[in-house]
């Protein structure tokens, strides 16, 4: 298991390395220069290279890059060009938001993506079974922004129910010492905050988790199938287990395996939603964050969110991985 | 002696199958399921080839005085979806709409198919370090997220219709590469290969008339399903302001950005064009999926 962690972990060296190169390429080759984004217009040559001298922009591009990678391991993102302030400390503020939300919209995908294809496969070619699958293929053609528009639409324009926007409404007193406004209401004991931070949570989450909760449906009800013919569980009918607890212990627990998989997969579906899902309902989070820095230029921004966005995909992922042979033997022999 | 007796049975051959492509096609004309895919691209394929004859008005024209009474009327018999927040004809844009979505999406997946596909074969043929090299480089654009690349490669070409399209479609190029060369990988070391090269068949037809057929039986499933994701993403990118800079150009995610400001008072200017993408992008889904089982019999066991 060690081991196999271990390789894992090296693994990812190389595409963390590779990734950096990446951006670093990618910013360079961005349209107009730091001078010419952070001087103006009114720079004359001689401020443009002593600009250059200052930060270091004209020395051979692999000692830049060196010094790139230097600062970045270090924790040293920069300062955004509009907000002047340190890209850590709006990382600190956006990021939980995002993965609130993220999380919100993988457990909204599990607790119905699961019993739905579970029911789906159970009731092989009824209407259930039929349903299911109608309604998967509708999560993944509905584009996210769009189920954004319509849930935002009815149930917080015409049905008044939830808010439209935010992550809290501005009349609520609240204190954030985790960002995680859910959480913050509960560690603050502010359960009017942490009720309005849900409320605000409910329509981003299912628009969000819509894919997701496609893909999850489809694949439990496969793999399902598949477990139900499985000799261990004819196995286990005849030798007179209930059939709940053949369901249950045989049957589902195994269908699990492959399940597990798609969660790591969707979180890249996930972040790439966030940046839609968080415009349409004006959250203040990584995604919406982005789209905002390619409209103002603000390179420092792009670059460092860029990175640490792919970070925290390849985390997940390596984490999804060793869960996976945690709980599956079979797959650490290989 | 009896000497052993050997019937003298004829062998009547076989009628012929078709070879696979026919077979596959027979398949796919009776799923239900892939023929509604096909109408429904079909459907917007005959709109966006006929939008100048069905189309009551053109889809730039503003008729200020249809908003007189503020913003925006609804649907009404002149105009069938409604008129937008300038005043312009939403049913003729939605029309003209398809030629955007469908000329971008298609193209967008060409770029990233015939990209893919080179560097999947090379990958996939030559292995050594040209494997380990290309195949590292697609690890590496799969570690960002396909929007979050698209985004990043738009902003360094600048927002636009045929940057957008270059965006989706190098963001799918990992996708096509690695099932290329695996598929490849795969069937190199087929039974069917080995047969092949046993009576005698030479390299370049085993390669071309047996390799290469059975492996882009899933580059066509996954091409078409990236058709899906395609048109979904540019019209995310469009939504995101990222799409034509010109307000006028009717393409449905950029329309869908300024009906997300009028939702309150005319949400029929979101339902329509968002509408059109869910039937669309449903339809190369249907097709996707009826090809795969098509192409692919022995998939077919649940659906």
């Amino acid at each position: 298991m060690l081991r196999f962690v271990v390789r894992r972990l090296l693994l990812t060296i190389p595409i963390l390395l590779g990734v950096s190169v990446l951006i670093f390429v990618w910013v360079r080759a961005l349209p107009g220069t730091p001078a010419d984004a952070l001087l103006g217009e009114r720079a004359t040559p001689a401020d443009v290279v002593e600009f250059n001298q200052r930060y270091g922009l004209n020395r051979p591009l692999y000692v830049q890059y060196w010094a790139y990678l230097k600062t970045t391991a270090s924790g040293e993102l920069g300062t955004s060009v509009t907000s002047h302030r340190p890209v850590t400390t709006e990382i600190k503020e956006r990021f939980p938001a995002t993965v609130e939300l993220a999380v919100a919209a993988m457990v909204f995908a599990l607790a119905f993506g699961l019993p739905l294809g579970f029911f789906a496969a159970k009731k092989y070619r009824s209407p259930v079974d039929h349903g299911s699958l109608f309604l998967s293929l509708i999560g993944i053609s509905i584009p996210v922004f769009f189920l954004a528009i319509i849930l935002k639409y009815v149930f917080a324009v015409r049905l008044g129910w939830l808010p439209t926007v935010g992550r809290q409404d501005v009349l609520v007193n609240a204190e954030h010492p985790t960002n995680f406004y859910v959480l913050d209401g509960i560690v603050t004991g502010n359960w009017v905050a942490a009720w309005d931070a849900t409320q605000h949570l409910i329509l981003p989450a299912i628009a969000l988790g819509s894919i997701p909760l496609a893909i999850i449906s489809r694949v439990t009800r496969a793999s399902v199938l598949d477990v139900q013919s499985e000799d261990y569980v004819r196995t286990a009918h005849a030798k007179g287990v209930p059939p709940s607890q053949v369901d249950r212990r045989h049957v589902f627990r195994n269908a699990l395996l492959p399940v597990s998989t798609i969660i790591g997969l969707s979180f890249g579906i996930l972040l790439s939603g966030a940046v839609l899902t968080e415009t349409v309902f004006a959250i203040p989070g990584m995604g919406s964050w982005m789209k905002e820095a390619i409209f103002n230029h603000d390179y420092p921004v792009l670059q460092s969110g860029i990175m640490f966005l792919a970070l925290v995909f390849i985390i997940v992922n390596l984490l999804v991985d060793i869960t996976y042979a945690f709980i599956d033997p079979r797959i650490r022999v290989s | 002696m009896a000497a052993t007796h050997v019937e003298d049975v004829a062998l009547e051959p076989e009628a012929p199958t078709g070879g696979l492509w026919l077979e596959a096609f027979r398949r796919f004309r009776r799923n239900p399921a892939g023929i509604i895919g096909v109408a429904f691209v079909g459907f917007f394929v005959l709109i966006a080839i006929l939008a100048p004859v069905i189309a009551p008005h053109s889809p730039t024209e503003q008729n200020l005085q249809a908003l007189a009474n503020g913003c925006c009327p609804g649907p009404s018999r002149d105009h069938l979806f409604g008129v937008d927040e300038l005043g312009r004809d939403e049913f003729s844009r939605v029309l003209y709409g398809a030629r955007y979505s469908l000329v971008v999406g298609v193209l967008s997946v060409c770029v990233g198919l015939s990209i893919g596909l080179v560097l999947g074969s090379i990958a996939g043929y030559l292995g050594g370090w040209a494997d380990t090299l290309v195949m590292r480089l697609m690890d590496i654009l799969l570690a960002i997220p396909s929007l979050l690349l698209a985004i990043g490669i738009v902003a360094m070409l600048g927002p636009g219709l045929p940057q957008v399209m270059i965006a989706v479609g190098v963001a799918t190029v990992p996708i096509f590469a690695r099932l290329l060369r695996g598929s490849i990988l795969g069937q190199r070391e087929a039974d069917y290969v080995l047969a092949a090269r046993s009576v005698g068949v030479r390299r370049r037809i085993i390669l071309t008339s047996h390799i290469l057929p059975n492996s882009i039986s899933p580059v066509i499933v996954a091409g078409t399903l990236a058709m899906a994701t395609a048109i979904i993403d540019v019209a995310g990118l469009g939504f995101l302001g990222l799409g034509p800079q010109d307000p006028a150009t009717p393409e449905w995610g950029t329309m869908l950005t300024t009906a997300d400001r009028y939702i309150a008072t005319a949400p029929f200017l979101a339902f329509f064009p968002g509408l059109a993408i869910v039937i669309i992008v449903l339809g190369f889904n249907l097709i996707g999926d009826a090809l795969r089982e098509a192409l692919d019999p022995k998939l077919r066991r649940y659906d």
